[in-house]
């Protein structure tokens, strides 16, 4: 060590604070570089992944299975599965950066800083949006590549996924916030967000279930975000265009209303 | 950006660095750590804060950075309520448990740092560069934390809190599993530090350095202050030859009124 080189000026302690480049932005891009250096695992290997669901049940297998509603199968799966793979990005990227910063505790140095508490909160937020949004267009592409799939309504599209990025990426940081364990979050995605994800009609239109279970499945968020999309890629679903952006509204406001009061409160963050 | 070791300046218009007053802090599971705790660091300071495992300094220091909720009290840092922006700026702090990002190679862990503060990114490297140098840290710059050893990561993490340029500077045992030379190089860094004007707030169980280095100490257990003054006040008060005997002798006194007050 050089000890005799001590540098760096004192600040004034009455100066009010002020930033040369928000510390806001610094935290976004921390979120995004860290996904980004993994990015194998963070967005080529989920891709990969529905696109497997693609070629076996849609390319593979969707002429044997007949159209729903005049749609082809192929082109029938592919929004749910879209949206199913920007939700679970944003979910499981901010449940795992949350958690490790927090049982590192290297989440210390953002709670000291000077960020507010909102900017704390959409800074730790912005990476699963980021990664869910990266997901979706890399799958988007893929898609329209494999099965010929269009946009009928690119304004309902639009509008579903920042909701289901919103909604999820704060799922995400607050499952981090509660999680004692990895596992935890591991158990959240498969025994909550997958099922639900599964049984919220990708691969099926509910009309088709006997009316018990056609009752169940509206009790499903999951649901209306799938009906959300396949509204927007061919332009009709099982529930009118309101309902399923009304839902997702909901969603989206409630989840983010409860991360708020976890960062405003400091609560489960600070002892 | 000046050298301030040429042009050391104190504040002198006798703001405290850091003023606590009545604070409390009550665990979750209702344990009291910290008890009506009342404290005063004046400006460019370098303060001992001494006392055994489980006294509640790193509960106290936990409140001043905003780590951990108060159940009662109030903190101010150079004038401010702890919690303001302007003090959460002039506070840097090395925490007990190595805590660094394992996502970022070495130089991005200071670069981040600034930025959470607000730095720009060009005087945020520039600074990296410069506490890299002096932390002896340059031919890790790319490596992760997790590939560092312990020392290394210690003095990643005193360079971290110096990277915005804290006014007061908290160091939690700062030297906890270091070995002897880096020890004393980080304590000589240390009183430059406090020489160039920064107001230093230390926790050790070192207590011949605490002795040598810092102005004023007070010793803590069980949640409040038994004692406070300089070391020489302190020796002479107690009797004793050096701050070791201090500590015990106090240490024992405060075990004696515990059990008076517990029969
Ligand atoms: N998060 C927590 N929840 C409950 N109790 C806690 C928590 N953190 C600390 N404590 C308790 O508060 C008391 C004070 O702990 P603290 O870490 O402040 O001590 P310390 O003086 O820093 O000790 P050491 O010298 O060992 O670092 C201890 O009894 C500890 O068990
Ligand atoms: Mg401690």
């Amino acid at each position: 060590m050089s000890v005799s080189s001590v540098t760096g000026a004192l600040p004034d302690p009455n100066a009010p604070f002020t930033e040369e480049r928000r510390g806001l932005i610094w935290l976004c891009e921390r979120e995004v570089v860290r996904f980004l250096k993994l990015w194998v695992q963070t967005l080529i290997a989920p891709v990969m992944s529905s696109l497997l669901f693609i070629v076996v049940f849609g390319v593979a297998l969707g002429d044997r299975i007949a159209d729903v509603d005049g749609v082809p199968y192929k082109q029938f799966i592919v929004p749910g599965l879209v949206v199913q793979a920007i939700l679970t990005a944003a979910y499981s990227n901010n449940s795992s950066t949350v958690f490790q910063a927090r049982s590192d505790r290297f989440i210390n140095d953002v709670l000291s800083s000077p960020l507010r508490w909102w900017e704390v909160n959409i800074g730790l937020a912005i990476g699963g949006v980021v990664r869910g949004l990266m997901t979706g267009i890399l799958l988007l592409i893929l898609a329209v590549a494999m099965t010929g799939i269009g946009v009928e309504r690119p304004f309902v599209l639009l509008i579903a996924t920042a909701l289901v990025l919103v909604a999820f990426a704060q799922l995400g940081v607050i499952a981090g916030i509660y999680a004692k364990s990895w596992d935890f979050m591991a158990f959240v995605t498969s025994l909550v967000i997958l099922p639900l994800s599964f049984l919220g009609g990708i691969f099926y239109s509910v009309d088709r279930l006997p009316a018990a279970w056609e009752l169940v499945s509206h009790f499903n968020p999951i649901f209306y975000l799938v009906q959300a999309f396949r509204i927007g890629f061919v332009g009709q679903g099982d529930v009118s265009v309101w309902l399923a952006l009304a839902v997702l509204v909901a969603l989206a406001a409630g989840l983010s209303a409860w991360c708020a009061w976890l960062f405003k409160t400091g609560h489960r963050l600070k002892p | 950006m000046r050298d301030a070791t040429t042009s050391p300046s104190r504040a002198g218009h006798g703001t405290p660095a850091l003023s606590v007053r009545g604070f409390t802090k009550t665990y979750a599971g209702g344990f009291t750590a910290v008890q009506g705790l009342d404290l005063e660091v004046p400006d460019g300071a370098f303060f001992g804060l001494l006392g055994p495992n489980g006294a509640g300094k790193t509960t106290l220091i936990g409140a001043i950075s905003n780590l951990v909720r108060p159940t009662a009290g109030e903190i101010e840092v150079f004038g401010h309520r702890h919690d303001a922006r302007e003090a959460r700026r002039l506070v840097g702090l090395a925490e007990q448990d190595i805590n660094l990002d394992r996502f970022l190679n070495v130089d991005e862990v200071l670069i981040y740092h600034a930025g959470f503060f607000g730095m720009g990114r060009a005087h945020a490297r520039r600074r990296a560069k410069e506490l890299m140098d002096v932390f002896d840290l340059s031919a890790k710059a790319k490596v992760r934390p997790t590939a560092l050893s312990g020392g290394m990561r210690r003095r990643l993490l005193f360079a971290r809190a110096l990277m915005h340029e804290p006014r007061l500077l908290i160091l939690d045992e700062p030297t906890a599993g270091v070995d002897v030379e880096l020890r004393s190089e980080l304590w000589e860094y240390t009183r430059r530090l406090h020489e160039a004007g920064t107001t230093i707030l230390l926790t050790t169980h070192y207590l011949e350095e605490a002795e040598a280095l810092c102005e004023e100490i007070a010793l803590i257990r069980g949640g409040r202050i038994i004692a406070r003054d300089s070391a020489e006040g302190l020796r002479a008060q107690y009797g004793a030859a050096d701050i070791a005997g201090v500590y015990l002798q106090a240490m024992a006194r405060a075990a004696e009124d515990e059990r008076r007050v517990a029969a």
